[in-house]
């Protein structure tokens, strides 16, 4: 087996052991978490340790994750699609919204998008989202951009190869090229996207949970550390932030071999944060 | 239309773009009256929300800024703000991110070269390992550690340490990008070719190497710059400084919705400007910038 795949599993181990390690600890046996933690109690809520708070916490940094990335890569591939397909004007008009929306950084359209859902969702207007479903939301709709852009440019490098335009002068039309050429050699630099976007996706979760805008429950990583940050600010709490920190550093570590992995071996690697 | 010129226009659309999505968004708000929800706002910022967005009015879309410009105050009484005081605190955080600045390139610099001797040796792993320790750091996290020292005991400049912690990753990020242009290009046979023709190696890393770096280092300019001010947000909220970034967050958090209207379309205006000395700085170092394409 090549390396590149083997650093792929190890990520997705990572991500995926981590995640399921912190459901089954969190939601299934949270006893076994408070009995055994070497952390000592959470300093604003005494009867809380500080395992069950960061480590139950874990999983609902990730699920937001994992569902705001699948979201964002399935609309930036959408949106990458159509432009392709209508090309010219239509396609440059798509590329210069694309290039506004990555322009500005995920955490300040997340903070405006959760203002306005925020209000919807409290005037009953909110179509059933909670604040998992708002954040999930708002993440997507701020993080299709990168995705399409890669797609967008991973699509033209795939039509300039002969098999396409052979296709083409066999009169195969667009969306035929599309469907039955371009896409399975696409699907695995989806995967990769996906998985590129999954750190963004929960770093951004993280800093706006912090701030107290998103109303995550339960409570993700990033909501926890900002619940109780005006006691590790005057207190100290290195017990509490550096167990926090790791987790999050190996879920964004657990995702970034993963996705440079198989953007290796898709031949392409994904850009910026 | 010259590239240039054509990449200049693409910027500066961004901010009347910026300007009226924010504007027509937080004006579709329903914000909810003390009788009629459970999350309420209050009389005074919900008459706050009519009379700075203009609802309903011809050219609404211009009362907030119209309102800076006559000096008056944006948002309710308490938590609004004045021109002049958005342009303190928004010099606040510039004066951030240009302390940050210098102390994101020494941070570039030292991992470059750090990175460069690593990957001939067995610490080769720590070439890969730092930029994932960096990028998976959020700021408030080094924010936190720092806190007690800044705000209880007062030994460190909140300003100081706020720069300090939202240089790190773009100096990573930078150190990464600088060193991997700088192994490319002194790979390259033009390099060789100096070489054997007896130019010495600082000489031909100056007149040879660092021109054709440029274009790259100039490209990381702008995500940058926008992770030094996003970055400033949370380094603001744990010092407890009040600038910019403190501003923005309790407007969102305070629903003072014209406040977040200026804000975001100002902090777009920030990102053009950066974008366009960019691109100033791109005409006058790359040569290939200036080359009209057919």
């Amino acid at each position: 087996m090549s390396r590149a795949p083997v650093r792929a599993w190890v990520g997705l181990a990572l991500l995926l052991g981590l995640g399921g390690l912190s459901l089954a600890a969190g939601r299934l046996f949270p006893e076994a978490l408070a009995g055994t933690c070497p952390l000592g109690m959470d300093l604003q809520r005494p009867d809380r340790t500080v395992c069950e708070l960061a480590f139950g916490g874990l999983w609902v940094s990730l699920a937001v994750g994992l569902t705001a990335g699948a979201l964002s890569t399935l609309l930036g591939l959408g949106v990458a699609a159509v432009a392709r397909l209508l090309g010219g004007a239509v396609e440059q008009a798509v590329l210069r919204g694309v290039d506004a929306v990555f322009a500005l950084p995920d955490v300040l359209v997340v903070m405006v998008l959760q203002l306005a859902g925020q209000s919807l969702v409290d005037s009953g207007q909110g179509a059933g989202l909670g604040p998992f479903g708002l954040m999930v939301t708002s993440l997507a709709l701020v993080g299709w951009a990168g995705p399409a852009r890669m797609f967008r440019d991973r699509l033209l490098t795939l039509e300039s190869q002969e098999y396409v335009a052979a296709a083409r002068a066999l009169g195969g039309g667009r969306a035929h090229v599309l469907r039955v050429h371009l896409w399975p050699a696409l699907r695995p630099f989806v995967l990769a996207v996906f998985l590129s976007r999954l750190p963004t996706a929960i770093l951004t979760e993280s800093t706006v949970s912090f701030f107290g805008i998103a109303r995550m429950e339960p409570m993700s990583l990033g909501r926890y550390l900002g619940t109780s940050y005006a006691a590790l600010v005057y207190e100290g709490g290195s017990r509490v932030v550096l167990p926090a920190w790791g987790l999050l550093v190996l879920l964004v570590l657990g995702a970034s071999l993963a996705s440079q992995a198989l953007t290796r071996g898709a031949g392409q690697a994904p850009r910026g944060r | 239309m010259s590239p240039v010129v054509s990449r200049l226009l693409r910027q500066l659309v961004l901010v009347p773009v910026v300007a009226c999505a924010s504007y027509f968004l937080m004006a579709a708000l329903p914000l909810t009256q003390e009788s009629d929800a459970k999350r309420q706002v209050s009389a005074e910022l919900a008459a706050s929300y009519r009379r700075d967005l203009g609802l309903g009015e011809p050219w609404g879309f211009l009362r907030p800024w119209e309102k800076l410009w006559r000096g008056e105050r944006l948002g309710t009484s308490a938590q609004g703000v004045t021109g002049d005081e958005l342009l303190r605190k928004l010099s606040g955080s510039v004066g951030v991110g240009l302390v940050a600045l210098p102390l994101a390139l020494t941070w570039a610099l030292g991992f470059a070269l750090l990175r460069t001797r690593w990957r001939r040796g067995r610490w080769a792993v720590l070439g890969d390992a730092v930029p994932a320790l960096a990028f998976g750091t959020p700021v408030f996290i080094p924010a936190l550690l720092l806190a007690p020292a800044v705000v209880e005991r007062g030994s460190l400049l909140p300003e100081l340490s706020a720069a300090l912690v939202i240089s790190v990753w773009p100096g990573i990020f930078l150190g990464t990008l600088v060193g991997d242009a700088l192994e490319a290009e002194l790979s390259r046979d033009y390099v060789r070719t100096a070489r054997a023709k007896g130019l010495g190696a600082g000489a031909v890393l100056r007149r040879h190497v660092l021109p054709n770096v440029w274009p790259a280092l100039l490209d990381a300019v702008t995500p940058v710059a926008t992770a030094l001010l996003a970055g400033s947000f949370a380094a603001e909220r744990v010092f407890g400084l009040p600038y910019f970034g403190q501003l923005y967050v309790l407007a969102v958090l305070n629903k003072q919705v014209a406040v977040v209207v200026v804000a975001t379309t100002t902090f777009a205006g920030v990102l053009v400007l950066v974008s366009l000395a960019v691109e100033w700085m791109r005409w006058w170092l790359d040569p290939r910038s200036r080359e009209v394409r057919a």
